[in-house]
């Protein structure tokens, strides 16, 4: 839009234009939007080149500082002054020693485009295969997540009910702490524990009664089963 | 004078009566030692010496730099993550919007009858690149994408998909490519680089970080296919809602087909001529090992 516009204005003034200044005018044809285009002129930096007088080293002279004796200052002098620096063109580039150093380092350090490739593939691949196996593992996780909730509530609502009948346990014990010695008793104290093991004494022998009187009661129900299968018989 | 009566002349006699070298008798050579400097003597000595009334600055006793007197230092405030780690390598790329880009080609500094990469826009003083600073290029940014109108064949380093599409939109082509910082310089400053009278060298290949980047169509990659490209373009016109001018029957089409070489720093120079500015001449390099070199 901008160029358009600018361009307009400067088709309205070209005449003047072309008149006054010096910038070279492209014809009509090579602009995009089919009217005058300006380019201004560049004006380099001139170089500032003694090329009439160069100064050229005296390789043989012990006053020529040494870096002067370098071949990179040998292309430089070419670079500045051309074949009148009288250095052989040959120096330019790198001698066999030199190309065989670039090559090995080339080697070394800068693989061909396609191994670039197929190392990036490579990692790629690599990167997604430990994408994959975690989703996986994401997704077989998530898949047990009910019956994994469902045991994790189970057993803590049976730890619960364990806790609270030890404590219903414990406070019964208490009770009859109390009602035997007639005052609150320390759970820890020794009184208290031989009254523990009475208790539990107690209890056993209550249950081997209990076993006992089971047993007879089922030899009596065997016997009067097998009498009457004998009198059955006879 | 005294003449020696031995064959090594006068310093091999001076040499066999002198003592042996040792410690003991060496010395620091003449002007290798400085007296050090008494303060408070001669002219303005004798009351502060220079140093201010009292406190910590007189007596250079000044706690550490950052100190804030005991409260926890600024520098230790701002906790350390990290969103600015290895900050100091990270390639730089310098912006430039289109509706600079238009600016720069309406006054006339970049010519758009040419093939614009670095080096016109460095010369048109478009942007500044210092490939020492990290800098890896020139982004084109979209600023100015609805006014942009020229058609350009241009090469940059980093361009969104609004850029592209406003380049081609137009007519243009764009293309990003890679330079390492070598051939980076090579491009911004090339007079210099050819006053030092070497060879152009290769470009060398992005790393493995930006390789994937570059070997895009959608980005128009330099490496990638160039019917990848094609197809990427049309996508990109119908995508943006705009008909793809067709560069094959344009009257420049010459212009806009043109591409670098992905081993080539300047258009139409080869890496390993030698390019001189003051006989403007190009050498070419016929050795054979040279050759495969530099053609690799």
């Amino acid at each position: 839009m901008a160029a358009s516009v600018l361009c307009r204005r400067l088709a309205s003034l070209s005449g003047v234009l072309r008149a006054i200044s010096s910038t070279k005018c492209i014809s009509p044809g090579t602009s995009q939007c089919g009217c005058l285009l300006q380019i201004a002129n560049y004006n380099p930096k001139p170089l500032r080149l003694n090329i009439k007088d160069p100064y050229i080293p005296d390789k043989g002279s012990e006053k020529t500082p040494e870096w002067q004796k370098t071949t990179k200052y040998d292309r430089k002098l070419f670079g500045r002054y051309g074949s009148a620096s009288g250095v052989d063109t040959a120096k330019l580039w790198p001698s066999q020693g030199e190309l065989e150093t670039l090559i090995a380092e080339e080697k070394e350090w800068h693989p061909s485009l396609e191994e670039i490739l197929a190392n990036v593939a490579a990692n790629e691949k690599e990167k997604a295969k430990k994408r994959l196996a975690r989703e996986k593992r994401i997704a077989t996780n998530m898949a047990n997540m009910p019956k994994m909730v469902a045991d994790w509530r189970r057993e803590s609502r049976d730890l619960k009910l364990k806790k609270k009948e030890e404590k219903a346990r414990r406070d019964l014990l208490l009770a009859e702490a109390r009602t035997r010695y007639g005052y609150a008793l320390d759970p820890r104290s020794a009184k208290f524990q031989e009254m523990l093991k009475e208790i539990e004494k107690d209890e056993a022998k209550k249950r081997k009664i209990l076993k006992r009187r089971k047993k007879e009661e089922e030899r009596a129900a065997a016997t009067a089963t097998d009498a009457h299968t004998a009198d059955a018989t006879t | 004078m005294s003449v020696s009566k031995t064959t090594g002349g006068k310093a091999s006699d001076i040499l066999k009566t002198l003592p042996r070298i040792t410690l003991a008798n060496l010395r620091p050579n003449p002007g290798a030692r400085k007296t050090e400097r008494r303060r408070g003597r001669g002219l303005h000595g004798g009351c502060k010496s220079g140093r201010g009334h009292k406190g910590q600055r007189q007596r250079g006793n000044r706690p550490r730099l950052g100190f804030e007197g005991g409260q926890t230092p600024f520098y230790l405030v701002i906790p350390k993550y990290g969103y600015n780690e290895g900050h100091s390598r990270r390639p730089q790329y310098q912006p430039l919007s289109l509706k600079r880009l238009q600016y720069l080609i309406d006054v006339g500094r970049v010519d758009p009858t040419h093939p614009i990469d670095l080096t016109q826009l460095v010369n048109g003083r478009g942007v500044t690149v210092q490939p020492l600073k990290r800098d890896y290029g020139v982004q084109l940014v979209e600023e100015g994408a609805d006014i942009f109108s020229a058609k350009v064949n241009i090469e940059v380093q980093i361009a969104s998909e609004g850029v592209i599409a406003a380049v081609e939109r137009n007519g243009g082509v764009i293309t990003t490519s890679f330079y390492d910082p070598i051939a980076l310089g090579i491009l911004c400053k090339p007079v210099p680089f050819f006053l030092r009278g070497q060879p152009i060298p290769k470009r060398m290949f992005p790393g493995e970080d930006m390789i994937l980047y570059y070997a895009d169509a959608k980005n128009r990659g330099y490496l990638a296919d160039s019917d990848q490209v094609r197809q990427a373009r049309l996508e990109l016109a119908q995508k943006y809602g705009y008909v793809l001018p067709d560069i094959s029957k344009d009257e420049v089409h010459q212009m806009l087909a043109k591409r670098k070489d992905p081993r080539q720093i300047f258009f139409g120079l080869a890496p390993g001529w030698v390019v001189n500015m003051a006989e403007k001449k190009i050498l070419k390099p016929t050795d054979e090992k040279l050759l495969r070199y530099y053609n690799s």
